[in-house]
C-alpha cells in the first residue's frame, strides 16, 4: 500500500486545525503533569454523568428577583441574567457538552470507519479519490463548514451535532484504512507461514493495541477540539438554543452584561478552557503510555 | 515540476468541485424542498407545482448542480432573502475586512510564535521551555470568543487602551475605499488620522484571532528546531567557532522553517474560517459578521456563499503552500530543472 | 606523559552525563599530548569514549560534567566559557566529522559554508572567491567553480567530505581532529582522503589527531597511537612500537582481529568476544577484565594506571604488562610492520 498523497499531507497529520490544543508534549519529567490531565478528564467524565444531581440549585430555575449576583456562599458562581444559578448551569452544562461530543466522535468515527475501509479494500483511483479529499477534509476549517451544515439543517444543538459529525469523519478514515493496510501486509508475512492463528495472532498482538492507542489519543484530541467548536457554534447562534445551559450559549447570553457582570461569561468559559486542555494533556498520557509499551 | 503542478492543480480544482457540491446540497437538498420553503406552507399544489418550474427544480438535481457552478463562476451567488442584495456584492464588501483582519492576525502570530518556539528550542527543558510550553498549551485551550471577550473586558472596557469595536472611531474621517481593508486604504492615501485609529482598531481582534494558532507554529518550529540542532551540521558550525545565535538563527532555523511556513500557509484558510467567532465580538463588518447575522435570520445564500469562499481560498492557499514547499526544497527544484 | 613543546596537553580529564540509566563516564582521567605537527591517533571501538574526547577538545560538549584540564598554548581550555571558546575554535583547532554528507547545511550553497569560515578567518569580501577557490584546488577538488555553486547533496562522497575538510582549514588552525573521517566513504576513496590529510598536515606543519576504530588505517598516517577503552587510555606509544609489540591484552585483540595485507591465506582474525561496558555500568578495577585472557584477581580489586615500559615512550595501563608474552601474530613478522 504506497501512500498517494505528498509529503505536506503528513504535516496534516499531525497539525490539523485544532491542534494546538492536542499533540502536546511537556517533556519526560512532566509526566506527572498529564497524568494530571488523564484524572481530570476522568473527573470530568464524571461531572457530566452525575454533575446535575450534584447541581445545589436548579439550573432551569427562573428568579429575577436575584439576577445577577456576584459570586457568594449561596451561588458560588454568581447568576445570571434570568437568576439561575450559574454554577447548577455549568454543571448541567458539562452533560450536554460532553454527551453531544461523544455523539459526534462516535458518528464520526463511524462514518470514517466505513469510509477506510472502503478506501482501504477497494483500492486504485478510488482510493486515492478518498483519501485526497480526507487530506483536505482533515485540514478544512471545521467551524465553517459545521456552520454552513447546521443552518443549513435549522438551528439547534441536533444539527450542530449531526454538522459535526459529518465535519469530523477524515481521521478515522485515515486511521482504519492505514490499520486494514497493516492487516493486509500482515497476510504477506504470514504467507509463508500459512498459518490461520498466526495471521489473527498478529493482528490481536501488534496491530490491534497499536490502532487502539492512536485511535484513543485521536479521540481525546477531537473531544477537545469538538468541545470548542461546538461551543463556537452555539455561541454564534447555530447550536445549542437558550435556555440550554451550554457554554458557548451561556457565554453568548452573557455577553451582553459585560464587563460589570463578568461572572456568567468567566466560569463557562474556564469550563470549556479545563475540558480541552485536560483532555489533550490525557491523550498526551496515553500516546506516552502506549509508546513505550509497544514497539 | 510542470506535471506536478499540473496535478495538484487538478486536484485542488476537484476539492473545490466537491466543496460546491456540499454547499449545492446545503442549499437545495438539505433544508427540504426549497420551492415548498419559498412559497410557504399554505400554497395549492398547483403553486407548488409553478413555484418548482420558476426554480428550475424539474430538472435533474445533476443539472441543477452544474447550472449551481455556472452562476457561480460567473459572480452569481444568489440574493439574500433578507437584505434583497445579491450575496456576491455585500461579499465583495465583507471580504476586505476579514483579510485585513486575518493578515493583521498572521503578524501577531509570527512576531509571538517565532522568538517563543526559537527560545523554547535553544533552551530545552529548561524553565522557560517549559513556560512556553504550558503557556502555549493554555492559549491553545481557550475558546476564541471567550478570549475575545476576556481581551475587550480588560483591555478596551477596563483599561481603556484599545478601542471597544468597529473599524474606526466616530469621529475620525474614513476617506475613500480603495482595496476595502481600512488600514491599508489609510496607507494608501496617507491619511494619518485614520491609519492611527483603524490599527488600533484592529490590534484587539486580530491577538483574539492570532492567539489559537501561536501554539502549533510554536510547537512544530520547537520540535524542527530541536530537531536540527541535533544534526552534524550544527557541531560544524560551532566548531568554526561562530557564535551561538548565528548557528541556531541562520543555520538551523534555515533548515527548521519550512514545515512551519507550510502551517502558515494553511493557517490563513483556517483563520479566515474562525472569523465568524471574532467578528461579532469587535462589530466588524467582515465575512464572518455576514454570515452570522444571514445565520440568525434564517438566510442560507450569504451563508453557504461563505463556506464556499472560505474553501476557495483554503483550497488556493494550500496549492500556494504545497507550491512553495517544492520550491525551498533545493533538492527538488534543482532536480526538476534538470529533467 | 605528556612533555611540556606539546601543543596541546590533556591531563586527567574526565567527562560524565547525568543520563536516566545513571551516570554515563564516558571519559576517565584521560592524559595525552601532541606536539606540533605531529599526527596522533587515537583508537578504540565505539562506546570507548574517543569522540566525547574529540569533543571536549572543542568545548562542544553539553551537559557533562568535565574535569581535568586540556592545556594549549598556555591556556586551560576546559576552564573557558562559551564565549571564549569561539576564539579557539576553528581559528586554533579544527574538526572533520564522520558523515560529510551530514556535515554540511543541506539548504546553503558550498560557496556560502566556505565564505562564512572565510569571514571568520578574517578574509575581505573582496578576496573570498579567490581564497576559496584557492582552498578546494588545496584540498584536490577539480571543478572548484562548480564546486562552490553547488548543494552539498549534488556531491559525491568523497568531495563532501573534501569540502568539509577545506572549511576547516580555512582559518589554518594549529591542530585538526578528524574524528573517522574516512569511514563512511567508499574503500578507494578512504586512501585518497587520508593521504590529503597527512600531505595538508605537513604542508601546513598542522598537528592531527586521527580518531578511528580501524587500525589498518593509522597504520601509515600516525607516529603516534592511543589506544582507548571504556574511557581510558590502556596503552600510548609509537606507531611501530605497537604493532611490533603491543602489551596492553586489549590492543593484542585489535590487532589480531585487524585484517592485514600482508598476512597469509587462511590467517586467523578474530574478534575480541564480549563488548565494550556501558559507560554507565563500569566494572570495578580494569574495565577490560571480563574479555582479557589474562584476567586475575588483581585487576578486579586495582585500577591500572598507565606507566612506563622498558622501551622508550611506551606506556601500558596493566598489571601484567611487562609480564605477558608478545602475542605474536600468525605469520607476518615484526620486522614489516609499517611506519
Amino acid at each position: 500500500m504506497t501512500e498517494t498523497t505528498p509529503p505536506v499531507a503528513s504535516l496534516r497529520d499531525s497539525a490539523g486545525p485544532m491542534s494546538a490544543v492536542t499533540g502536546w508534549g511537556l517533556g519526560g519529567r512532566t509526566a506527572a503533569i498529564r497524568s494530571v490531565g488523564l484524572w481530570l478528564a476522568m473527573f470530568l467524565i464524571l461531572i457530566a454523568i452525575f454533575g446535575p444531581l450534584l447541581a445545589p440549585q436548579n439550573p432551569s430555575a427562573i428568579d429575577f428577583s436575584s439576577r445577577l449576583i456576584g459570586p457568594t456562599a449561596s451561588h458560588w458562581f454568581g447568576t445570571d441574567e434570568a437568576g439561575r444559578d450559574v454554577f447548577s448551569r455549568v454543571l448541567e452544562g458539562a452533560r450536554i457538552t460532553l454527551s453531544s461530543v461523544a455523539v459526534v466522535i462516535a458518528c464520526g468515527a463511524a462514518a470514517g470507519v466505513i469510509i477506510g475501509t472502503i478506501a482501504a479494500v477497494v483500492g486504485g483511483i478510488v482510493d486515492e479519490l478518498l483519501m485526497r479529499i480526507t487530506d483536505i477534509g482533515m485540514a478544512f476549517p471545521p467551524l465553517i463548514l459545521a456552520l454552513g451544515l447546521a443552518a443549513a439543517l435549522g438551528a439547534s444543538l441536533r444539527s450542530a451535532i449531526i454538522a459535526l459529525a459529518i465535519t469530523w469523519w477524515p481521521r478515522y478514515a485515515r486511521l482504519v484504512r492505514a490499520m486494514v493496510a497493516d492487516i493486509q501486509n500482515a497476510d504477506y508475512v504470514t504467507a509463508a507461514r500459512e498459518l490461520g492463528a498466526q495471521r489473527l495472532w498478529i493482528v490481536r498482538r501488534h496491530i490491534l493495541p497499536a490502532t487502539v492507542g492512536t485511535m484513543l489519543v485521536q479521540v481525546t484530541g477531537d473531544v477537545a477540539a469538538v468541545t470548542l467548536t461546538l461551543a463556537g457554534l452555539s455561541f454564534v447562534g447555530v447550536g445549542a438554543q437558550p435556555p440550554q445551559p451550554e457554554w458557548g450559549a451561556m457565554i453568548a447570553d452573557g455577553q451582553t452584561n459585560l464587563p460589570i457582570v463578568w461572572w456568567p461569561v468567566l466560569f463557562p468559559g474556564l469550563a470549556l478552557m479545563l475540558t480541552a486542555v485536560s483532555f489533550s494533556l490525557a491523550g498526551d498520557w496515553i500516546r506516552d503510555r502506549y509508546a513505550r509499551d509497544d514497539r | 515540476m510542470t506535471t506536478q503542478i499540473l496535478r495538484r492543480a487538478c486536484w485542488s480544482v476537484i476539492v473545490l468541485l466537491a466543496l460546491a457540491l456540499a454547499t449545492f446540497l446545503m442549499l437545495n437538498v438539505i433544508p427540504g424542498d426549497p420551492a415548498r420553503l419559498a412559497v410557504g406552507p399554505g400554497a395549492t399544489p398547483a403553486q407548488l407545482a409553478a413555484e418548482r418550474i420558476r426554480l428550475g427544480l424539474n430538472h435533474p438535481l445533476a443539472e441543477q448542480y452544474l447550472l449551481y457552478i455556472w452562476h457561480a463562476l460567473h459572480g452569481n451567488l444568489g440574493i439574500s432573502s433578507e437584505t434583497q442584495i445579491p450575496v456576491a456584492t455585500s461579499l465583495a464588501q465583507a471580504l476586505p475586512v476579514s483579510i485585513e483582519l486575518v493578515l493583521a492576525a498572521m503578524v501577531i502570530n509570527i512576531l509571538i510564535s517565532v522568538p517563543l518556539g526559537v527560545i523554547a528550542a535553544v533552551r530545552k527543558d529548561g524553565w522557560i521551555d517549559r513556560g512556553i510550553r504550558v503557556f502555549s498549551m493554555s492559549l491553545g485551550g481557550m475558546p476564541v470568543f471567550w478570549l475575545g471577550l476576556l481581551l475587550q473586558v480588560a483591555f478596551a472596557a477596563d483599561l481603556k487602551i484599545f478601542p471597544l469595536g468597529g473599524e474606526i472611531s466616530a469621529n475620525v474621517s474614513q476617506g475613500q475605499k480603495i482595496t476595502g481593508m481600512p488600514v491599508v486604504d489609510s496607507l494608501l492615501e496617507g491619511n494619518w488620522g485614520a491609519l492611527g485609529s483603524t490599527i488600533s482598531h484592529l490590534i484587539l481582534p486580530a491577538l483574539t484571532l492570532a492567539a489559537f494558532f501561536v501554539p502549533i507554529i510554536v510547537r512544530t518550529l520547537r520540535e524542527n528546531l530541536v530537531s536540527a540542532l541535533a544534526q552534524d551540521y550544527i557541531v560544524l558550525a560551532r566548531s568554526k567557532g561562530m557564535s551561538e545565535r548565528r548557528v541556531v538563527l541562520v543555520h538551523a532555523l534555515r533548515n527548521a522553517a519550512v514545515p512551519s511556513i507550510t502551517l502558515l500557509g494553511m493557517q490563513v484558510g483556517w483563520m479566515l474560517g474562525s472569523t465568524v467567532l471574532v467578528e461579532e465580538i469587535y462589530n466588524l463588518p467582515g465575512i464572518g459578521s455576514y454570515a452570522v447575522n444571514a445565520v440568525l435570520q434564517k438566510d442560507l445564500q450569504p451563508v453557504v456563499a461563505v463556506v464556499l469562499t472560505v474553501g476557495l481560498v483554503f483550497v488556493i492557499m494550500n496549492l500556494l503552500v504545497d507550491l512553495l514547499a517544492l520550491g525551498l526544497d533545493p533538492r527538488a527544484r534543482l532536480a526538476a530543472r534538470a529533467a | 606523559m605528556t612533555a611540556s613543546d606539546d601543543l596541546l596537553s590533556v591531563h586527567q580529564l574526565s567527562v560524565s552525563f547525568s543520563t536516566q540509566a545513571g551516570i554515563a563516564r564516558a571519559v576517565n582521567q584521560v592524559s595525552l599530548g601532541i606536539r606540533a605537527g605531529e599526527r596522533l591517533a587515537l583508537v578504540g571501538e565505539s562506546g570507548s569514549g574517543k569522540t566525547v574526547t574529540a569533543m571536549s577538545l572543542l568545548g562542544l560538549v553539553r551537559g557533562a560534567s568535565i574535569t581535568g584540564q586540556i592545556r594549549y598554548r598556555n591556556r586551560d581550555l576546559a576552564a573557558l566559557s562559551n564565549k571564549e571558546w569561539r576564539s579557539v575554535r576553528g581559528r586554533e583547532i579544527g574538526i572533520v566529522l564522520q558523515d560529510p554528507n551530514a556535515s554540511l547545511n543541506p539548504t546553503m550553497r558550498v560557496r556560502s559554508q566556505i565564505f562564512e569560515a572565510l569571514r571568520l578567518a578574517g578574509v575581505t569580501r573582496e578576496r573570498r572567491q579567490d581564497e576559496a577557490l584557492g582552498l578546494l584546488a588545496k584540498v584536490g577538488i577539480n571543478d572548484p567553480a562548480g564546486i562552490l555553486r553547488a548543494y552539498p547533496f549534488q556531491l559525491s562522497g568523497g568531495q563532501q567530505q573534501r569540502v568539509v575538510i577545506s572549511i576547516a582549514l580555512a582559518q589554518q588552525p594549529k591542530l585538526l581532529i578528524a574524528d573517522e573521517p574516512t569511514t563512511a566513504l567508499d574503500v578507494k576513496v578512504q586512501a585518497q582522503v587520508l593521504r590529503l590529510l597527512l600531505d595538508l598536515g605537513e604542508q601546513q606543519h598542522m598537528s592531527i589527531l586521527l580518531i578511528t576504530h580501524d587500525l589498518s588505517v593509522v597504520a601509515g598516517f600516525a607516529e603516534r597511537i592511543a589506544v582507548m577503552y571504556a574511557g581510558r587510555i590502556v596503552e600510548l606509544g609509537k606507531t611501530t612500537t605497537i604493532f611490533e609489540s603491543p602489551r596492553h591484552p586489549y590492543t593484542q585483540g585489535l590487532l589480531r582481529s585487524t585484517p592485514r595485507a600482508d598476512a597469509d591465506q587462511g590467517a586467523r582474525f578474530d574478534a575480541i568476544p564480549g563488548e565494550v561496558p556501558p559507560a554507565t555500568d563500569l566494572p570495578s578495577g580494569c574495565a577490560f577484565r571480563s574479555r582479557c585472557p589474562f584476567a586475575q584477581a588483581r585487576c578486579a580489586a586495582e585500577l591500572p594506571v598507565l606507566r612506563d615500559i622498558n622501551e622508550a615512550a611506551h606506556q601500558v595501563a596493566c598489571h601484567f604488562a611487562g609480564e605477558l608474552e608478545h602475542v605474536k601474530r600468525p605469520a607476518a613478522e615484526s620486522s614489516d610492520a609499517t611506519a
